[in-house]
C-alpha cells in the first residue's frame, strides 16, 4: 500500500443538509441557540473516490447534484488549551449564480 | 420439512409508559401462544431479540423456566428477520418441532445516537456531525430522485399512504390519515426527507410460534407457511450508512441479493406476490426497496405511485399495516411486525385493511446499518 495523492477538488455526487443541532457524539463550541445547519454530501474526486464531507453551503438552492467543489479546512472548536481543532470540508468552487 | 406460521401476538407499538420492552414482548409471546392455542411448555426453542430492552432470554422469567434452548440475537434492525431465519433452519432441519420467535423494545424519544466507536469509526466522523443515519437516507433518495426521474410528489404519496393504512390499523402507533398538506408542510428533517417522511424509534414487541408444517393443524386451522427466510449482509461499494467514503463503482444493495436468493429458494418471482412489506424507515426507502426487490424497475416508482398499483386495493398492496411510518420502529420487533402483518392478510383477518381477492403469496423486506437485509417469503 502506498500514499495517493486525491487531489482537493471534485464535484458533488449526492447531498443533504443537516437542520438540526445533532446529540452527542457532536462536539462543537456551538449551543442549540448558535447552531448553524450546514451541508452533507459526498464529494466525488477524479479519481472515481466519493468522499463524504461537510458542506459549506447549507441551503437547497445552493446545492446542485454534478457541482464542482473543492476542499477547505475549518475549526471544529478549541480544545482545553485553546488551540483550534480543524476539519476538512468542502464548497462550492465557484460563484453559485 | 416445511416450516409454519401458527400463532401471531403483538403488543402495540407506540408508547406504553407503565410497561417495560421486556413485558411488551412477554405480552406479544402470550397472544401467540393462545392464538397457536398452546402454552410456552410446548416451546422447544426460542430465537429472540431487543437492541435497548435487555436480553430476550430474560422472558423466561415472566413466561416459565422450562429450560427450553434460548439464543438471543442481536442484528441491528435484521434482527426479527435473523431470529426467524435461526427458527426456519431448526424446524428445517428437524432438529425441533415447535418454538418462537420474539422481537420486542422500548427506545428513548428522538433520533438514535449512534457512537463512532461501536462502528469502527474514529471519534472525528461523530464529533463533526456526520453520525447521523437520517443524513444518509436523505442523501440515497437524493442521489436515486436525481438518476431516476422521481419526483417529491412521489414522496408525498408514500407518506400519505402510509398514515391512511395506519389509520386502519387497530395496533399502529399513528392511527390518524395525514392530508397532503400536512405533510407537505411539515419540518424539514434532512433534504429532502421532513418530519412525515421518517419513522421514529418507538415501543412494541412481536412474536411467531413455529412448527413442522405437517403437525401446523394442531395448532391454528389457517397456517400460513415460510417458504424462504434469507438474511445478506453489504458488498463491496453498496452504498450504506456511516461511511466516510464510498468506492468508484456503486454495487448492489444486500436487498438485491437478499432478494434474489429469496425468489430462487423460493421458486416464486416477484410478479407471484399478492402483498408485500417493504423497509420504510422513510419514504424514499419504500421507493428505493420497490425496485432494488425487483417489483418494478427503477423509476418506475413514479407511475407506480400515481397509479395507485401499492394502495390496499391495488395489484401490489405495499406495507398495508402503515408500515415502519405509522408503526414506529421498536428495533427488535419491526421485522417480526412485518411478517406478522403478512399472516394476518394471508390468513384474510386484516379487517378494514385486508387486501381483497384473498391474498396467497406475500413478501416482507428489512434493511438496516450497516447494511444488512432480511427477506421472507409467506404462502398460505
Amino acid at each position: 500500500m502506498a500514499p495517493a495523492d486525491l487531489g482537493n477538488q471534485g464535484t458533488l455526487w449526492t447531498w443533504t443538509i443537516q437542520s438540526f443541532m445533532p446529540k452527542t457524539p457532536y462536539h462543537t463550541d456551538e449551543t442549540p441557540e448558535t447552531f448553524t445547519p450546514y451541508g452533507v454530501g459526498y464529494v466525488e474526486l477524479a479519481c472515481g473516490l466519493k468522499v463524504e464531507s461537510r458542506l459549506r453551503e447549507n441551503t437547497p438552492e445552493q446545492l446542485t447534484i454534478g457541482m464542482p467543489m473543492k476542499m477547505e479546512m475549518i475549526t471544529v472548536r478549541k480544545d482545553e488549551e485553546g488551540t483550534d481543532l480543524l476539519t476538512f470540508q468542502f464548497c462550492a468552487a465557484e460563484e453559485q449564480h | 420439512m416445511d416450516v409454519a406460521i401458527v400463532g401471531l401476538g403483538m403488543h402495540p407499538f407506540g408508547r406504553t409508559p407503565t410497561m417495560s420492552g421486556l413485558e411488551q414482548g412477554a405480552a406479544a409471546v402470550r397472544e401467540a401462544l393462545a392464538d397457536a392455542g398452546t402454552d410456552f411448555k410446548r416451546m422447544e426453542f426460542a430465537f429472540g431479540g431487543s437492541q435497548d430492552s435487555g436480553n430476550a432470554d430474560s422472558l423466561v422469567n415472566l413466561l416459565g423456566l422450562t429450560g427450553l434452548q434460548f439464543t438471543n440475537v442481536a442484528n441491528g434492525c435484521a434482527t426479527g428477520g435473523s431470529s426467524l431465519n435461526a427458527a426456519y433452519s431448526a424446524i428445517k432441519s428437524g432438529q425441533y418441532d415447535v418454538g418462537l420467535v420474539v422481537g420486542f423494545d422500548k427506545h428513548d424519544r428522538g433520533a438514535f445516537n449512534p457512537q463512532p466507536a461501536d462502528w469502527g469509526l474514529d471519534d472525528w466522523y461523530g464529533e463533526t456531525g456526520l453520525m447521523l443515519t437520517t443524513q444518509y437516507f436523505g442523501m440515497k433518495i437524493q442521489r436515486y430522485m436525481h438518476d431516476h426521474g422521481i419526483s417529491r410528489e412521489t414522496l408525498l404519496r408514500v407518506a400519505e399512504k402510509a398514515f391512511r393504512n395506519g389509520s386502519l390499523t387497530p395496533t399502529a402507533w399513528r392511527q390518524t390519515a395525514l392530508s397532503w398538506e400536512e405533510i407537505d408542510n411539515a419540518p424539514m428533517v434532512s433534504e429532502p426527507l421532513n418530519k412525515y417522511m421518517f419513522c421514529s424509534p418507538a415501543e412494541g414487541g412481536c412474536a411467531l410460534i413455529v412448527c413442522r408444517a405437517d403437525i401446523a393443524h394442531e395448532f391454528h386451522p389457517r397456517p400460513v407457511y415460510l417458504k424462504t427466510a434469507v438474511v445478506r449482509s453489504r458488498n463491496y461499494g453498496s452504498f450504506e450508512v456511516f461511511s466516510p467514503a464510498q468506492p468508484p463503482e456503486v454495487a448492489d444493495s444486500p436487498t438485491v441479493t437478499a432478494s434474489h436468493a429469496a425468489f430462487e429458494l423460493a421458486g416464486v418471482g416477484p410478479e407471484d406476490i399478492d402483498v408485500a412489506q417493504l423497509q420504510d424507515t422513510e419514504v424514499g426507502a419504500e421507493i428505493m426497496h420497490m425496485a432494488e426487490n425487483g417489483f418494478c424497475d427503477h423509476g418506475e416508482q413514479e407511475q407506480w405511485l400515481a397509479d395507485g398499483v401499492t394502495e390496499i386495493g391495488g395489484r401490489l398492496p405495499v406495507n398495508t399495516d402503515g408500515g415502519c411510518l405509522a408503526n414506529g420502529e421498536p428495533v427488535g420487533a419491526s421485522g417480526l411486525r412485518q411478517v406478522h402483518e403478512i399472516c394476518v392478510q394471508l390468513r384474510g383477518d386484516g379487517g378494514a385493511r385486508q387486501v381483497p381477492n384473498e391474498p396467497k403469496v406475500g413478501y416482507t423486506h428489512v434493511y438496516g446499518a450497516p447494511g444488512i437485509s432480511g427477506v421472507n417469503i409467506l404462502a398460505r
